[in-house]
């Protein structure tokens, strides 16, 4: 029997990991009529998004103290900046790969890798003279049937420093425009000295309807996510994304 | 829809289960990951930390944790045991020299208390490789049958071709959610 296949198989009916992920492309191909876009993105909001108080980010930064996961759980617009400086990420924390795999046909829809990784193919990250953005910011351009996936692997790469993490854990949100498409809340716990991880989720888009497609094909770069890092439910990273799918138009 | 109907599928939205896979360095802990998720195996490195899946197979939400089998990374396993209700042992079926230290590393693991809830399951791993010992012979070689603290199966299987792997991963499943997830 072929695993791989068989495999294949199986994780075409994969479901979003924790709550409904978005990953970078916050979509589906099934499109059913009736029920308004905003009413069924509400629906899929975990229930306790919905019951938390909604905060701003001039809230967040006014409170003058270190940020917490329920802080930015009650967000509801992707921040204007980084809630964190680069230096708060005493851990040493680096993001050395992105990856997007498509399960059903086996392919590599993007990957990129930070230089020193000599095991694949990188393309060199933007280095930013004396902009604060640099490293933290990654723009990703697809075509319109990257929204037409049905399930993917996100693979995300990261090295610690020479101390040990104890509790180390992520919380992305997506949005479109002044909507939050979803919510993704990973625990990785305890991070080994010296470690070089990786974690891939693999889900199935979300079902989203052919109007809000093209809304979002039509307005590249308003689709944008935060990446928050928590070391001990401090915030010690704030990664942000764009996303443009109008690509080979 | 009856009421028993709606608990069900309130359950079945619950349904996670966190797997945690160890063994010796090269048993091929990474490459069973990757080949059970349709993923290239041809070039695979040690694991200097930990790899994660999560997906869902057969309605549980997986997570699976391969952390690296060095032996400097060995003591750091007991900061992945909590709330593992699965753990893989990936044994290397062709090197016979370490299946003693092999043996010792399973049998320290299983008198854990934070794993002492959790299912076995043994992969005997690299078939494919003309002088592996068969499962008979491991499953000897590593006294699997003095267990009696936890449920365990032995299976043989091979990373590379990805021979055995779904059913071993099914029979972990099953056996978890006999235990877990009927109780109630």
């Amino acid at each position: 029997m072929n695993g791989s296949n068989s495999r294949n198989k199986t994780a075409a009916t994969v479901k979003g990991p924790d709550t409904d992920i978005g990953g970078p492309a916050a979509n589906s191909r099934e499109r059913k009529s009736g029920g308004g876009v905003m009413k069924r993105l509400k629906s899929r909001r975990n229930q306790s998004d919905q019951q938390r108080p909604v905060v701003t980010e001039d809230e967040l930064r006014a409170l003058a103290r270190d940020i917490t996961p329920d802080d930015v759980l009650g967000l509801r617009v992707v921040t204007r900046d980084y809630l964190c400086k680069p230096e708060d990420n005493v851990f040493n924390i680096d993001f050395t790969r992105f990856k997007i795999r498509d399960l059903e046909t086996g392919t590599v829809l993007f990957e990129i890798a930070k230089p020193n990784n000599c095991d694949s193919e990188y393309e060199e990250e933007q280095n930013g003279d004396g902009d604060t953005s640099a490293g933290r910011f990654v723009r990703y351009q697809f075509t319109p049937a990257f929204l037409r996936l049905r399930t993917v692997g996100a693979t995300v790469e990261f090295t610690v420093g020479d101390r040990p993490v104890d509790s180390f854990r992520m919380i992305e949100r997506h949005y479109f425009q002044d909507q939050v498409l979803k919510n993704f809340d990973f625990d990785f716990g305890f991070c080994i000295p010296n470690s070089r991880n990786t974690c891939e989720h693999i889900y199935e888009f979300p079902q989203l309807p052919e109007d809000l497609i093209r809304l979002m094909v039509d307005n590249p770069y308003e689709t944008r996510s935060d990446s928050f890092y928590f070391v001990d439910n401090k915030l010690i990273m704030h990664n942000k994304a764009d996303y443009a799918y109008d690509g080979g138009q | 829809m009856g009421l028993l109907t709606i608990l069900k599928k309130m359950k079945h939205k619950e349904r996670e289960m966190r797997l945690l896979m160890l063994g010796l360095d090269n048993a091929g802990k990474t490459t069973i990951l990757k080949k059970f998720n349709g993923e290239d195996v041809s070039t695979i490195s040690p694991t200097l930390g930990f790899n994660i899946k999560t997906l869902e197979h057969k309605g549980f939400k997986l997570n699976i944790w391969d952390v690296g089998g060095q032996k400097s990374l060995r003591s750091y396993w007991r900061n992945y045991f909590e709330s593992t209700d699965g753990l893989v042992w990936v044994v290397d079926s062709a090197d016979r020299l370490r299946l003693e230290d092999c043996r010792q590393e399973l049998s320290s693991l299983l008198l854990e208390e934070r794993l002492s809830s959790a299912t076995l399951l043994v992969f005997a791993n690299k078939q494919d490789l003309p002088g592996s010992l068969s499962k008979e012979a491991i499953r000897e070689a590593l006294a699997l049958d003095q267990i009696k603290s936890h449920h365990w199966s032995i299976i043989s299987c091979s990373a590379l071709t990805g021979e055995n792997l779904l059913s071993g991963v099914d029979w972990l499943l099953d056996d978890i959610a006999a235990r877990v997830f009927t109780a109630d």
